[in-house]
């Protein structure tokens, strides 16, 4: 994002609004620190500004610099899936989809969230920790798959490595007998991270909301207490067009 | 969206916070799905939803730039997801009841205690399929801003909701110069998808306020 000195009336009402803490003072102006900003586009989005100084960066959608744009404004659709946002339908469509049936647990780790965001090489310390571990298919309609150098590895193109972002969010399957192994694997990964993730599993349930013993037992075996509050996907959904092939 | 169900706080207060999802799937009923999605997000706007958003606007109830009328009549593309948030179970109960009833066949996910919903789920009659559990952060978790401020900032989907916003609205309420129900409206101005609970804002704005301290000058 830019803020235009020559219109810049040095209020300092858009500063609180950015959530990399971006924009400060320059002189009596204020100033959107390049490096910092993430071109996440609240600052323009709220329209705090009384004199619409604030305007989106050109080189923002400029390779590589685009990827900020991608991964961290909520309204840039991406070209993978289509749709807004950093993620895929994951558990909230899945009873359509099927993508993850009774033998299978989807995991996500959102890198940067909560609140922190992160530099790319972050999500690269973890895909090789995964691909090391034997997770070498990565989500191929999230955004972040179009990054992967090497899936095989987990290298990221270094062309990225210089990029921050909001968030990107690792999405992986395994298979429930496997969950213990690559909870370590990321327990044991997550001391190498300069940022944060959350981390979440995903899986079916059994009548009146019973969730899985194996994934249960997984947890509790490695140490990963759940928080009381989930997403659940209720099950009022049913395809109607032909499923399209994988 | 996944983190809805990485929202913080006590449970006494994630007992008024739940968000509703509608979720068609790209590829098995993208096809036709508007109007159906159009018909799911007027029961979300009768019922009484504490906020919500279509990704056809991208503005939510309290952005300023569309009435309820508006934002409803948005809905024209297939494929259009609506977010909401609830702060009161009753009346989820009373939606999710009417959405049975609808049976439009889109996707529907409930973000909220896990215990609540089952009851819940068991009263109405649905059977839950699929369960995204938050097993929390990992990291460098000493870099992250205090709780009492990621439960307001963990209330948007995206992240859009910067912590020294809230810090700015509570110094402005300790100085006299908002409500903290005014402030809610400007924490939920930046998110983008709808799910920012200006009710609960309040409440924990309300709570924070005697425990800062603020340089008057």
């Amino acid at each position: 994002m830019i803020i235009r000195g020559e219109v810049c009336v040095g209020c300092g009402r858009c500063q609180p609004y950015c959530p990399a803490g971006a924009i400060h003072f320059s002189g009596l102006k204020s100033e959107v620190d390049r490096e910092t900003c993430l071109e996440c586009g609240t600052c323009l989005r709220v329209a705090i500004c009384p004199v619409d100084a604030i305007m989106d960066d050109p080189t923002a959608f400029e390779y590589p610099r685009a990827v900020r744009k991608v991964f961290s404004d909520p309204t840039a659709p991406h070209i993978a899936t289509g749709i807004e946002g950093r993620g895929t339908e994951e558990s909230k469509t899945n009873d359509v989809t099927g993508r993850v049936g009774p033998d299978g647990v989807g995991i996500a780790i959102e890198v940067g969230r909560p609140t922190l965001g992160m530099g790319l090489p972050d999500v690269q310390k973890i895909s090789r920790a995964l691909a090391r571990a034997g997770i070498t298919e990565i989500e191929p309609c999230n955004p972040i798959h179009q990054m992967y150098a090497d899936e095989s590895t987990g290298d990221l193109r270094p062309d990225l490595m210089g990029e921050r972002v909001l968030s990107a969010i690792i999405e992986i399957e395994v298979k429930k007998d496997r969950l213990p192994y690559i909870l370590r694997t990321i327990k044991e990964v997550a001391k190498e991270v300069d940022s944060v993730f959350t981390l979440d599993v995903y899986s079916l349930l059994g009548p009146d909301l019973e969730i899985s013993k194996e994934v249960l037992a997984a947890l509790d075996s490695e140490g990963f207490p759940w928080r009381p509050n989930a997403k659940i996907n209720v099950g009022l959904g049913r395809a109607w067009e032909e499923r399209r092939a994988s | 969206m996944t983190h809805s169900l990485h929202r913080e706080g006590t449970i006494d207060s994630l007992e008024r916070d739940y968000c509703v999802f509608i979720y068609p799937a790209r590829g098995f009923n993208y096809a036709d799905s508007a109007p159906k999605i159009k018909r799911l997000a007027e029961l979300i706007y009768t019922c009484g939803a504490a906020n919500f958003c279509p990704t056809t606007l991208r503005e939510n109830m309290y952005s300023e730039v569309a009435t309820p009328e508006e934002v409803l009549a948005s809905i024209q593309k297939d494929g259009t997801r609506v977010y909401s948030t609830w702060n009161n179970p009753e009346k989820l109960k009373q939606l999710l009841i009417k959405m049975k009833e609808a049976d439009e066949g889109i996707s529907i996910v409930v973000s909220g205690l896990i215990d609540r919903v089952r009851v819940m789920a068991r009263e109405i009659g649905l059977n839950p399929h699929t369960i995204n559990m938050s097993l929390g952060i990992h990291g460098r978790t000493e870099l992250l801003p205090p709780a009492d401020i990621r439960q307001f900032t963990t209330m948007c989907g995206h992240a859009m909701v910067a912590p020294g916003l809230v810090r700015n609205s509570l110094r402005r309420m300790k100085t006299g110069k908002s409500t903290a129900w005014d402030e809610s409206i400007v924490l939920a101005k930046p998110c983008a998808c709808g799910i920012y609970n200006p009710y609960r804002s309040e409440e924990m704005l309300n709570d924070l306020a005697p425990v800062y301290a603020v340089s008057r000058w």
